[in-house]
């Protein structure tokens, strides 16, 4: 029982059934039917399906390899050669390895055959077993049964009382116990048979176990030799295939290595030969050379024997030369040394007196120190001199201008209240004027209009200079409207001069502009109306509009940053305008003088440059012109710049190139410091006015009543005494007749009383009548 | 010409000399004036000195200082009865080594022990102390004394015996086997062991450990208790095998090791530094104990378990197939001869189909059938890294090896699938062999596309 139940791993019992595995000889081992289910084309078919793949595999290598160079493709038929003992290799590795796997497979054949009988004798041990525990089970239901059928019996023994009674149970009860120890040991009987036959199955199983032990071991040692046996045959096949692969290779080599040599030696045997045929070449020129060098040796021998004669003879004849230069020259030599010695003491005595000289010039030398430093110091104290007398004279010319303008002060003022006096006393005459039109004649009365009348101060003779850009855009603004324009600007300022007496609705200024404009205008006989209105009188417009467009263009980088984009958004002509401004201001140019110093500078540069002679008399009118209006106006302007003003004025506008009016530019601004200094100084100075107009002025101011309203009041005055006369006859008159009234009430009164006497009244009345 | 008169003198001298030893050579000229005499026959006196240190070895183990080719001399004439606390630790040539192992063993394969002769001598003499040892009879100090010897050189201990204590009782040894067998497992006080722990935590370079708890080649004499495996022998080990950190393999084969001692192994194991390769076959282990088995895989380093022959059935299986699903270092599971059944295989299957690292797996004699197939060729279609599956001896069916079959088209790595006794049709078994043979073909040209080369 127990050992049946042991935890043995060999099997014990052999399986009713055959064997799994019919197990093979050992001699047939390689064909095993179980483990090589199909093995007549296995081994074949299997073989050529790897050599199939194996070329499908060197196909794509090849192809990947062509795809990469073209070139290897010698080299991989090279190789295919070559492979013959790879395949070799390849081949006899598929062999081993489906032999190693058979042969394994064989020895684990018994293994596995083993295991599954293992896996049935349990199955059928669980079985059994089961079975047994199955009738144990119902054997002792049914031997517990009969036990108690037995106990229950003794129960009843003890109830009987008769002696053979209870022997017959008690033989009965004997009996069952003898039946039921029977069954149990029948039972046991089985069971030690059955453990019995498990003991017999051991032992046959452990024989089969012995007999699988030794099978396979055989199986082992004679897979252990075919093995051997197979790596051998196939070592020594990949041997031959290695040794006649290089045989091969070393027979190929052998070839090729004889052919090079070969070739080595037929060509070496060449070499020689012409080694050989060239030294004879040699020789033989050898030998010709060697003749005729010897021939020209002769010759040469000859010719140079020849040439030491003649030099011997030349020698001779230079020796002669030498002799006579020699004696020529020794005969030289004394009279030179002879010289030396004279010129030594010379040049002691010219020592002597260099050193005589020398001590002189020192003396000059400190006197000219001395005499230096003498007029040095004359100098200076007549530069402070200078000074002094410069300060002095600064001081004087300061004072005279606070005179000057203190005297300007005090004339003003003499003046503001004379012409208060006068303007009173002529408002006086204008309200008596005014009376005498409106309430004698009844005639509509007109303020007249003078330009006097709003005048206050004394007149101003010097125009307001204009400030620069304001003339500039006058100029632009001109020149662009064209001559036609021109033309209006002339017929408006006449209509404005005639309404000069209507009214004084413009400014001053304008008007003091237009006047003085005017009075030129009628002081100068020529018709330079256009020329009139340029304030710079002495060049062309069209130059100065010329010359300042380029200004605009060209001195862009004056104008601030900021205002260029502003400048986009206007005009033309108010770009330019804003554009000059800005370049002005830059400039500092603010006054009109500057502006037009700066137009000459432009122009007397460009005269510079083109020195023409162009002194045509055309030009004769503006320079007058010009100069009038530079000596009423600006005569501080320096004289450098007359001169070229003439001919400036007639020159092309258009000549002015753009590239030069930087260069311009810059001269200008360092030209112009100095000029400007002066001028400012100049102009304090003249501020002294002239005072040719003022009788007229006072004239005009007296003279407010013209003439044809004196007349009038003289005729008015007359008529007026007359009807004086007739007025005070009348009231004589008038008198009279108030008295008379007077009377006539006084006597009607009178007549009443009388009346009321009645015949007094008629009679009264009747005396009344006749007066 | 001073020259000439240096050179002069020492002559004379030099005769002088040559004289004296023509005259001493002339005094031992007599001595042996013996025809027969040769130099040849007269042992030199290194070869003495030599042969008097080889005699007295034990006493005055000289070697070191000796010259290379004497030490060799040496060597080759000590005889291999020489104690081992003398040549141990002093003798390190491989030579003497041979010598000792092939006097003591005929059958000698040095490469099961790393190509070293030494190591091969002290392991298989320790191995054979172990074997025989007895306990409460053998002196303990017999093995306690060699430990200092062979501690450097043992890293294998392969101990396919342990004798149980003696029992001294003449009356029962006369009796019947088998009745005082079981007398003696019930009475006597429980007979345990050799406790491997004081050798093994002495050993400092042990790393594989192979043990059978039982008693080889005891013919008749038969008993149970000759192969009991005590609990405390179980307590033992794993006590032994918890202190031994280098440990690589460990196997327990033939023990009769139950789910208790499986589980007490297993904790000892847990978390092992080293351990790759558990071996537990034949042994008695059932669901639990595969259950304990389970968790170790997830909580070590192991590559290799093989479990074959023991008691698992589906339970055990599903148990082992979680912690497979989940693991990362496991190559090789073998679970032959077990009782998976369907259910269990199933189990199997589905960790397979999660797991990426499994290279072998024995299912053989599980009572699989087409179920398990199915899922099978599922894991076939879809697993790269299997290499070998074992499926022998289970009831398949034609219909199991078509479903395979199918599986395995897609299969480009599975090199080995033993499907015999499998029932599953020749067709099918033919048309998979060939198969596996492509694919074996394709690994091994694979790994290896120099080697044709090199022979040109």
């Amino acid at each position: 029982m127990r050992r049946g139940a042991g935890a043995e791993e060999a099997p014990r019992g052999q399986a009713p059934t055959p064997a799994p595995i019919p197990i093979p000889t050992p001699i047939s081992a390689p064909q095993d039917p179980d483990s090589d289910p199909d093995p007549g084309p296995g081994p074949e078919e299997r073989i050529a399906a790897r050599r199939r793949r194996i070329a499908a595999r060197l196909d794509a290598k090849r192809r990947q390899a062509l795809g990469e160079d073209e070139e290897p493709k010698e080299e991989v038929e090279e190789e295919e050669e070559e492979r013959r003992s790879h395949k070799e290799v390849e081949e006899s590795q598929q062999r081993l390895a489906k032999l190693l796997f058979e042969g394994t497979q064989m020895v684990t054949n018994i293994q596995v055959a083993a295991d599954s009988r293992e896996t049935q004798r349990r199955a059928e041990e669980a079985e059994l077993k089961q079975q047994r525990l199955k009738k144990l089970e119902n054997e002792a239901k049914s031997s517990a049964y009969e036990f108690e059928k037995i106990a229950s019996k003794w129960a009843l023994a003890e109830d009987v009382t008769v002696p053979q009674e209870l022997w017959q149970l008690l033989n009965q009860q004997q009996q069952q116990c003898a039946l039921l120890l029977e069954e149990k040991n029948k039972l046991i009987g089985e069971l030690q048979q059955e453990l019995k036959n498990k003991d017999e199955q051991y032992v046959q199983a452990m024989k089969k176990q012995s007999d699988d032990i030794h099978l396979l071991l055989e199986r082992m040692e004679e897979q252990i030799r075919i093995m051997l046996k197979t790596y051998r045959h196939k070592l020594h096949h990949i041997e031959k295939a290695f040794e006649f692969e290089r045989r091969e290779l070393l027979d190929s080599n052998r070839k090729k290595w004889e052919e090079a040599i070969q070739a080595h030696n037929t060509k070496e045997l060449e070499y020689l030969h012409a080694r050989m045929r060239k030294v004879e070449e040699f020789e033989k020129q050898l030998n010709q050379l060697r003749v005729q060098d010897e021939e020209e040796y002769n010759s040469m021998k000859i010719q140079l024997e020849n040439d030491v004669q003649n030099l011997e003879r030349q020698l001779q004849q230079t020796k002669a030369a030498y002799l006579l230069n020699q004696e020529k020259l020794e005969y030289n030599l004394l009279v030179l040394k002879k010289q030396d010695e004279e010129n030594t003491i010379i040049r002691s005595q010219q020592k002597r007196k260099i050193n005589r000289l020398h001590s002189s010039l020192n003396n000059l030398r400190t006197k000219l120190d001395k005499q230096e430093k003498q007029f040095r110091e004359e100098n200076q104290s007549l530069a402070a001199d200078c000074e002094r007398i410069t300060g002095q004279c600064k001081e004087v010319q300061k004072r005279m201008r606070h005179f000057a303008a203190s005297d300007a002060e005090k004339f003003t003022e003499l003046w503001l209240m004379n012409e208060e006096e006068a303007k009173r006393l002529m408002r006086k005459a204008l309200d008596a004027d005014r009376i005498i039109h409106t309430q004698q004649l009844g005639l509509p009365w007109e303020q007249p209009r003078h330009w006097f009348l709003n005048n206050i101060g004394p007149l101003r003779r010097c125009k307001a200079k204009r400030m620069a850009t304001k003339l500039a855009a006058e100029v632009l603004a001109e020149s662009s409207c064209g001559g036609e324009e021109e033309k209006a600007k002339e017929e408006e300022k006449e209509k404005e001069e005639v309404g000069f007496g209507e009214g004084g609705k413009e400014n001053i200024a304008k008007a003091e502009k237009e006047d003085v404009s005017d009075r030129e205008r009628r002081k100068e006989s020529t018709a330079k109306a256009g020329d009139r209105v340029t304030p710079l009188p002495n060049i062309s417009k069209k130059t100065t509009k010329r010359i300042l467009e380029l200004l605009s263009d060209e001195s862009g980088f004056l104008i601030e940053r900021k205002l260029l984009r502003p400048l986009r958004a206007l005009g033309k002509h108010e770009r330019t305008l804003l554009r000059l401004d800005s370049i002005f201001s830059a400039l500092e140019i603010n006054s009109e003088d500057e502006l037009q110093r700066l137009v000459d500078f432009f122009l007397k540069c460009k005269a510079q440059e083109e020195p023409l002679s162009q002194g045509s008399p055309s030009g004769e009118d503006v320079t007058d012109l010009g100069e009038d209006r530079a000596g009423s106006e600006a005569g501080a302007r320096s004289a450098e710049l007359k001169p070229p003003q003439g001919p400036l004025g007639s020159l092309p506008s258009a000549c002015i190139h753009a590239d030069d009016v930087l260069r311009i530019l810059k001269a200008f601004v360092r030209g112009f410091d100095k000029p400007r200094e002066k001028t400012r100084a100049a102009k304090e100075a003249l501020q002294v006015r002239d005072s040719s107009e003022d009788g007229e002025y006072w004239e005009a101011l007296a003279h407010v009543i013209p003439e044809t309203t004196l007349k009038l009041w003289d005729a008015l005055l007359v008529a007026l005494e007359e009807y004086y006369n007739v007025l005070t006859r009348r009231a004589g008159l008038l008198a009279e007749l108030a008295e008379l009234q007077q009377q006539n009430l006084e006597l009607c009164l009178m007549l009443e009383r009388c009346s009321t006497s009645g015949v007094s009244l008629g009679s009264l009345q009747t005396g009344d009548t006749e007066l | 010409m001073q020259q000439a008169a240096g050179r002069s003198r020492p002559i004379p001298s030099l005769r002088r000399s040559q004289s004296r030893l023509t005259a001493d050579s002339y005094c031992i000229h007599r001595i042996i004036e013996d025809p027969e005499w040769s130099l040849a026959a007269v042992p030199q006196l290194t070869e003495l000195c030599l042969q008097h240190i080889v005699h007295n070895f034990t006493q005055n183990p000289i070697l070191d200082r000796l010259l290379p080719e004497h030490q060799r001399k040496v060597l080759d004439r000590l005889p291999t009865d020489l104690p081992l606390a003398v040549t141990a630790n002093l003798v390190s040539d491989e030579d003497y080594w041979k010598r000792c192992c092939t006097e003591r063993w005929q059958v000698c394969d040095i490469s099961g022990y790393g190509d070293s002769w030494k190591r091969m001598f002290f392991e298989r003499h320790l191995e054979n102390i172990l074997k025989s040892f007895v306990p409460n009879t053998t002196d303990p100090n017999q093995v306690l004394e060699l430990i200092p010897l062979c501690k450097d050189y043992v890293r294998k201990l392969e101990v396919d015996q342990f004798l149980p204590p003696l029992k001294v009782d003449p009356e029962e040894e006369a009796d019947d086997i088998s009745d005082s067998g079981s007398d003696l497992g019930l009475g006597e006080v429980p007979i345990h062991h050799y406790d491997l722990g004081a050798l093994v935590t002495a050993l400092p370079y042990l790393e594989e450990l192979h043990l059978t708890y039982g008693v080889k080649d005891c013919g008749m004499n038969f008993e149970w208790n000759l192969f009991k495996f005590t609990y405390q022998d179980c307590c033992n080990l794993a006590g032994a095998v918890k202190k031994c950190h280098k440990l690589k393999v460990f196997k327990l084969t033939r023990s009769n090791v139950d789910d208790d001692k499986t589980k007490l192994l297993v904790r000892s194991l847990l978390d092992h530094p080293s351990l790759l390769a558990l071996n537990l076959s034949h042994n008695l282990i059932g669901d639990t104990g595969a259950q304990a088995v389970g968790k170790l895989i997830n909580r070590s380093k192991l590559e290799t378990l093989d479990l074959c022959n023991n008691k698992i059935h589906h339970a055990g299986a599903q148990a082992l197939a979680q912690a497979l699903a989940q693991n990362c270092t496991l190559t090789s599971l073998n679970l032959r001869l077990n009782y998976l059944g369907d259910e269990g295989g199933e189990a199997m299957g589905r960790a397979l189909l999660a797991n990426t690292t499994l290279k072998s797996i024995h299912l053989g004699s599980n009572m699989l059938s087409e179920p398990s197939a199915v899922l099978l060729s599922q894991v076939l279609a879809q697993n790269a890294t299997l290499t070998s599956i074992n499926l022998s001896c289970n009831h398949i069916g034609p219909d199991g090896g078509k479903q395979l079959l199918e599986g395995l088209a897609g299969n480009k790595t599975l090199t080995e699938f033993d499907l015999r006794l499998a029932e599953v049709g020749q067709e099918n078994e033919f048309l998979i062999g060939q198969m596996l043979w492509a694919n074996r073909h394709a690994t091994r040209l694979a790994p290896q596309p120099q080697p044709p080369a090199e022979p040109l």
